[in-house]
């Protein structure tokens, strides 16, 4: 794990949101597992859509990518098969995200 | 209260994720601008309304209330109307940008945003919001002396009334009168007139408190709406006021021409009337009068109905008055 890094590491005035947006990434894979196992479409759309507008200023632009394509799955209907492999696509994204190291 | 610098920029980010929020502030850091947030619509607008900020940064997908119905409310709120609103929002399709804008939104940005756009939108809000204050306040402000013009009275009078009725607070309405004004411009000519009221209501604003709305009511008239204020204590501002008048001094030419002024105090817990703005400015109406009738450059209080001269009689008021401020 920790493969994918973001490119705002460096900033100082973003050192410290970053690391806080990354540690709690777990979190969010742990309630889209959840909201995916439970069919809460709704909620799923919501956090893709959150994540979709974050991901990007974090310095993590694929995220905004998988969550954007998530939710436009979930956005037209798509079959569950689709939206599950988005989904998982996404959180296996998510767990490759490094929390960047204090300095 | 009185016309004076703007304060630093407050921007009121309402979005429903906590990663924006943080996000918003690091990013607008280098901009010297206080940033607060709410998560929820139906807060975010109670909150624009209490703390007045000059700039709304405003997401469409909130929970209950959607950023549109938000942004439609705060465009029809008196209080919140004139507060610019950007869409920062991950919605992106041209007919939700429309909608945006159509209800009164000055800009749309999509997130993930760009740091250095978005602060330049940011700067470019502010400055029209700047501009757009600057308006406001000189079209409630008297040209000659720079004090505020009976428009702006009018409408605070109105508003610190309702405050004053909704918690039972005190507020006190003072009318001055220049004495013998006509003869002053008759005497001397209009340009030396317009003197002595710029040195009036410089003498007003310099000795009224930094609480007290002083305007220009019209011609050779000024009020002064004094909140918080009981009877007594608008005596008291009241006196100091008139003897600063007649203190001034005014050069014509050869002569020096002293002026002084007549004074009618009014206040809201001594009303024998309903609290109207009407009933108060006749109350001091009607002390302002007895001030002209008893030979000018003095104070009357109007007390439920009775006239009581203060000039010269420092305990008009009585000493076992139980009031408060």
């Amino acid at each position: 794990m920790g493969s994918i890094r973001s490119t705002y590491e460096d900033d100082p005035d973003m050192l410290e949101i970053v690391r806080e947006f990354a540690s709690e990434l777990p979190a969010r894979v742990a309630k889209i597992e959840a909201q995916l196992e439970a069919g809460a479409l709704r909620d799923l759309q919501t956090l893709a859509h959150q994540l979709k507008g974050a991901g990007g200023g974090y310095g993590f632009p694929q995220i905004t990518e998988f969550a954007a394509s998530l939710e436009s799955a979930l956005k037209q209907g798509a079959d569950d098969a689709v939206v599950k492999d988005r989904a998982n696509a996404l959180c296996a994204l998510l767990r490759a995200v490094a929390v960047p190291e204090q300095k | 209260m009185n016309p004076e610098v703007p304060n630093p920029n407050r921007v009121l980010v309402i979005d429903d994720s906590e990663s924006i929020h943080k996000l918003v502030i690091a990013r607008l850091r280098p901009e010297n601008i206080e940033v607060i947030g709410e998560i929820d619509g139906e807060r975010g607008i109670e909150r624009a309304v209490a703390d007045q900020p000059d700039l709304i940064l405003l997401d469409i997908g909130l929970p209950n209330v959607d950023g549109f119905e938000v942004c439609r409310r705060l465009k029809e709120h008196p209080a919140t109307r004139g507060i610019p609103v950007i869409f920062l929002t991950g919605t992106a399709d041209t007919e939700s940008k429309v909608r945006g804008l159509d209800l009164g939104a000055v800009d749309y940005v999509t997130k993930p945003f760009d740091q250095v756009e978005l602060r330049a939108r940011v700067r470019a809000a502010l400055r029209a919001k700047r501009l757009q204050d600057i308006l406001e306040q000189q079209s409630h402000l008297d040209g000659l002396t720079g004090l505020w013009n009976r428009r702006y009275l009018d409408q605070r009078l109105e508003s610190e009334l309702n405050v004053a009725r909704r918690y039972g607070r005190p507020l006190s309405l003072v009318l001055v009168d220049v004495d013998h004004f006509k003869r002053v411009n008759d005497d001397y000519g209009h340009l030396f007139g317009d003197i002595v009221l710029q040195g009036i209501a410089e003498g007003l604003r310099a000795y009224a408190r930094r609480s007290d709305i002083v305007a220009r009511y019209g011609g050779e008239e000024f009020a002064i709406l004094l909140t918080d204020t009981n009877l007594r204590s608008a005596m008291y501002v009241s006196e100091r006021l008139r003897s600063s008048a007649e203190g001034r001094h005014f050069e014509a030419r050869t002569e020096v021409v002293s002026v002084t002024a007549s004074f009618g105090v009014a206040c809201t817990e001594h009303l024998a009337a309903e609290l109207t703005p009407e009933a108060l400015l006749k109350a001091s109406d009607l002390a302002l009068y007895a001030s002209k009738d008893a030979g000018r450059n003095c104070v009357h209080l109007y007390r439920s109905g009775e006239l009581i001269l203060s000039t010269g009689n420092p305990g008009a008021l009585g000493d076992d008055e139980n009031e408060t401020s």
